[in-house]
């Protein structure tokens, strides 16, 4: 781990704390909310990250673990700019790629051809970039120029997630998160996958992969963490990490 | 890390949101967008039956309830879909990086497009209950601009509340007959009793409606006063339904 400390920090997360609001009912609450605009809130703040300190650096691939709940998809999220912290600083250098949840976005209606630039400038290439990388896409997701041509609610899943997945690694992002997503297609496809991943992670990019998946996460990650209610409980070797974790659930069982 | 930085991407981004919605409306339908005309004519021929015998007084009555009738389709459509429009895109908003302001955004341009189609058909049935065209007639399009604002306005402001409780959005479609009954659409304002004319100017649509009709109907310049009187209409609503999404949106991600 000498050569991680050497590198140039690419998410900075320090003392970060992020909140969900929880709802309180009641037509009070509702009154209060709408006089005061918004100030005094019938909702509850619910932490979610409590002062989570973390580093993540240039072109390494960073594992996240942790139970159901202890805020992974938060983290995630924060990231990736769609939530805000509430205290403490977030520093992320570069374009973010998100891969939450595979599929977002796609419309059913619509044809494989019209969601790859639907969903194309909602992840934010623009039109030219669009057009450029438009047969990479089709050629990556091995779809047929007929199947690309057909509406995306007729698509077998598989066929679903390859055209998701070719959409979000098109182009090389500074950062690419995976929460989970890996486990589509054939055999195939998913070794392609892989060795996509290791393209960009070739090119110098930063994977920050989410996974309950040990052998994945030790396969692809260097470095990971483990996150418990909020905060960093290790972190270090994917190794260590992935034992600390089985151990964790083992404990929690007993 | 801001990715809809610029006007261009941004723009781009609504075209793309936009397009898609009215290509959705249309797409597995046989009579396409006749259908989104079926309403406003089904209005038409129930109100020329009933009223034009209550209201013996109004000249060419088919078209002065058109006048109307388009617009309050418009105000109608686009501002349920543009409350509805945050929530229905919660997944994407969940996991992609995107302005929340595009949905709602997409939903009022693409509701524009849906008028502006409509309008072609429309405007023939207009010539034949005798609309006259004069130079008057292009003011149409500064007036239409101010009308969609303020709906927007107005819609944002729900929209921003409907996150929190989607009771807003039960509420409004039951609100809708009765928004439309209590203005002049169907019926002339001569019909109301003076003293309860004030009353009736209190609705924002009342002024949006008579400017049109001055136009489109009495081939009339309106004054002054009614032009000022819906910029202030169009420009107040939309000032705090921008403020109001601002101050709420941090908080929609919770709600998703």
């Amino acid at each position: 781990m000498q050569q991680s400390i050497l590198k140039e920090p690419i998410v900075i997360a320090e003392n970060l704390s992020v909140s969900f609001l929880i709802q309180r009912h009641g037509i009070n609450n509702f009154k209060d909310f709408v006089i005061t605009m918004g100030v005094k809130s019938p909702f509850e703040k619910k932490n979610v990250l409590k002062g989570l300190d973390l580093t993540i650096y240039k072109g390494e691939c960073f594992g996240v673990m942790g139970r159901n709940g202890s805020g992974k998809s938060t983290f995630l999220r924060t990231i990736a700019g769609i939530m805000k912290p509430d205290e403490g600083k977030l520093t992320v250098k570069g374009r973010v790629a998100p891969l939450m949840a595979l599929g977002v976005g796609l419309e059913p209606e619509l044809t494989g051809m019209e969601n790859i630039k639907l969903v194309g400038t909602l992840i934010g290439f623009e039109k030219t970039e669009l057009n450029a990388s438009l047969q990479a896409i089709i050629d990556f997701s091995e779809l047929t120029a007929d199947e690309i041509n057909m509406q995306v609610k007729r698509y077998s899943s598989g066929m679903m997630a390859r055209l998701a997945f070719s959409i979000a690694v098109a182009t090389d992002p500074d950062i690419l998160i995976i929460d989970e997503a890996l486990a589509v297609g054939d055999m195939g496809f998913r070794n392609k996958c892989a060795k996509r991943i290791d393209e960009i992670k070739a090119a110098g990019s930063t994977i920050i992969y989410v996974s309950h998946h040990l052998e994945e996460i030790k396969k692809i990650c260097t470095r990971a963490c483990y996150l418990e209610h909020g905060r960093v409980e290790m972190i270090g070797d994917v190794n260590e990490v992935c034992d600390y974790y089985e151990h964790q659930v083992i404990r929690k069982k007993a | 890390m801001k990715q809809f930085n610029t006007f261009p991407k941004f723009w781009g981004l609504i075209q793309e949101l936009a397009l898609k919605t009215v290509k959705l409306r249309y797409k597995n339908s046989m009579l396409g967008f006749l259908w989104s005309m079926m309403n406003p004519l089904i209005y038409l021929v129930i109100f020329t039956f009933v009223f034009s015998y209550a209201f013996p007084g109004i000249d060419r009555y088919p078209l002065y309830a058109l006048t109307g009738l388009m617009f309050w389709t418009f105000f109608s459509s686009s501002s349920i879909q543009v409350i509805e429009s945050v929530i229905n895109n919660s997944g994407v908003l969940k996991s992609i990086n995107v302005p929340t302001i595009a949905f709602p955004l997409a939903a009022q341009v693409a509701s524009l497009i849906s008028l502006f189609l409509s309008l072609i058909p429309f405007s023939i049935l207009m010539l034949i209950f005798g609309l006259e065209i004069g130079w008057e007639t292009l003011l149409f399009l500064p007036i239409l601009f101010l009308f969609a604002c303020f709906t927007f306005g107005v819609s944002l402001i729900l929209c921003s509340l409907n996150v929190y409780f989607r009771d807003i959005q039960l509420a409004w479609t039951s609100f809708m007959p009765a928004i439309f009954y209590s203005s002049p659409i169907a019926y002339t304002t001569s019909v109301i009793p003076e003293k309860f004319l004030w009353l009736m100017k209190l609705n924002p649509l009342y002024h949006f409606i008579t400017i049109l009709r001055e136009i489109l109907y009495y081939n009339r310049i309106p004054s002054l006063m009614q032009f000022l009187a819906i910029f202030a209409l169009a420009a107040i609503p939309l000032a705090l339904g921008f403020y109001i999404f601002k101050r709420l949106e941090r908080g929609f991600v919770s709600q998703y």
